[in-house]
């Protein structure tokens, strides 16, 4: 696995990925309604790294790494490390290039949760990790 | 002095099944028609770039639709009383009748994702009255793309749809071109590319109808962007492989919008098989 693999979803690679995410002009601009909490999953043979990130207009407010059970979020993306290094790659395979891509032709990447929360805040959203992809590992 | 585009826009009235339509359709050249089909939910804009081509219009009349519900084709009368689905058998006799009604004499149809699909349809039918068919992101059966999300009642559809299909491009096409198909696609009514989409992944299949294309007779080229996920670069393998003699060009670097999303790409795998369908 290449080494930008083991930097997905760890506390540093959340820290500025938030920075990112909160700096993008678009971002700040569509995301006026943009108030939700979702969580990226991760799974590889011996672990699973979860967070929950929580958007208050346009802006990630809160990185909740390893959330309790009492943290709730609306929906979230799970898959696995594979699937999230080939997403996050620089020069992303075909299939691997959008998340949409990856929800229709990629079984192992799942939106779990309530999927009418996502798709209301689909612009945004889609916004938002697509700036997380220019996050260095 | 203006600075003039040489697109000219025009409305077409057509008469189907005792429907009136009032179509609008712009072009650009002379010569042997080239009949183009937009996307689900988009409009005759996204072959702007195509129409402005010098290198085609002196020997192309290009000519592209807005189909009803889209663009500025306004819904048939009573439009409010009736839920828009589009189905193979009401698409065919569209883009037949505008074809008949502009008298194109022998042209050749090409059109993107559902009108890629069509192509397909109005190849196997009336074969012989075509000089060929250009099919961009073709496929003979596409399930996969409608969901209720689409046409929904909690959801900006707008937006949705915009983004929906945004990632369809390829990552490396021009933000530009990208972001102007964005903004095509969420200009579409309440529903449109819902319905549409009805059409293009459930009601279409044409894997039986594509093995009775004679190309002695009407030329086959499919060109595919190798970044489609709808229409996936195999999926248009399977229908060349359906159509002996046909032209497969898988699009190095492209979507599924290679008409608006990279025109300076798309015109370099274009212009060969514009070529090989004037050739006689």
């Amino acid at each position: 696995m290449p080494q930008r693999a083991h930097s997905i979803f760890s506390d540093d690679w959340l820290v500025r990925a938030q920075a990112q995410v909160n700096t993008d002009a678009e971002l700040q601009l569509i995301g006026t309604w943009f108030t939700t909490a979702f969580s990226l999953t991760c799974t590889d043979r011996r672990a699973e790294r979860r967070a929950i990130v929580r958007f208050e207009r346009g802006r990630l407010v809160d990185i909740l790494p390893s959330p309790r059970l009492d943290v709730r979020c609306a929906f979230g993306f799970r898959a696995s490390l594979e699937i999230w290094t080939k997403f996050f790659a620089a020069n992303p395979e075909p299939l691997y290039h959008d998340f949409f891509a990856m929800l229709m032709r990629v079984p192992g990447f799942v939106l779990e949760g309530d999927t009418l929360v996502a798709m209301q805040n689909a612009r945004a959203l889609h916004r938002a990790m697509n700036v997380m992809r220019s996050v260095e590992p | 002095m203006p600075d003039l585009e040489p697109i000219v826009g025009r409305y077409l009235n057509v008469n189907i099944d005792q429907v009136n339509y009032r179509i609008y359709f712009e072009e650009a050249g002379e010569g042997i028609p080239l009949l183009c089909l937009h996307t689900a939910g988009a409009d005759s804009r996204q072959f702007r770039h195509l129409l402005n081509d010098a290198e085609v219009t002196r020997r192309y009349r290009v000519i592209a639709f807005d189909m009803p519900y889209h663009g500025r084709s306004n819904p048939p009368d009573g439009w409010w009383l009736q839920k828009y689905l589009l189905t193979m058998k009401g698409y065919l006799a569209l883009v037949r009748h505008v074809w008949l009604a502009l008298g194109l004499e022998r042209p050749v149809i090409m059109g993107g994702s559902m009108g890629g699909a069509i192509v397909l349809k109005l190849a196997a039918e009336y074969q012989r009255e075509l000089h060929g068919i250009i099919g961009l992101e073709s496929s003979a059966f596409a399930p996969g793309r409608y969901n209720d999300y689409l046409h929904h009642p909690a959801i900006h559809g707008s937006e949705l749809v915009a983004s929906y299909t945004f990632g369809l491009c390829a990552p490396n096409s021009p933000e530009t071109s990208r972001r102007e198909n964005w903004w095509y696609y969420s200009q579409s009514g309440p529903g449109v590319y819902a319905g549409d989409v009805h059409y293009y992944s459930n009601d279409w299949d044409g894997r039986e109808d594509i093995k009775t294309i004679d190309t002695s007779v009407c030329k086959v080229s499919l060109l595919t962007g190798e970044y489609d996920y709808s229409c996936t670069p195999d999926m248009t393998r399977a229908v060349a492989a359906a159509i002996v003699g046909s032209r497969l060009v898988i699009m190095n670097g492209m979507g599924h919008f290679p008409m608006v999303e990279n025109y300076p790409l798309f015109r370099e795998f274009l212009l060969p098989e514009l070529d090989f369908m004037a050739t006689t």
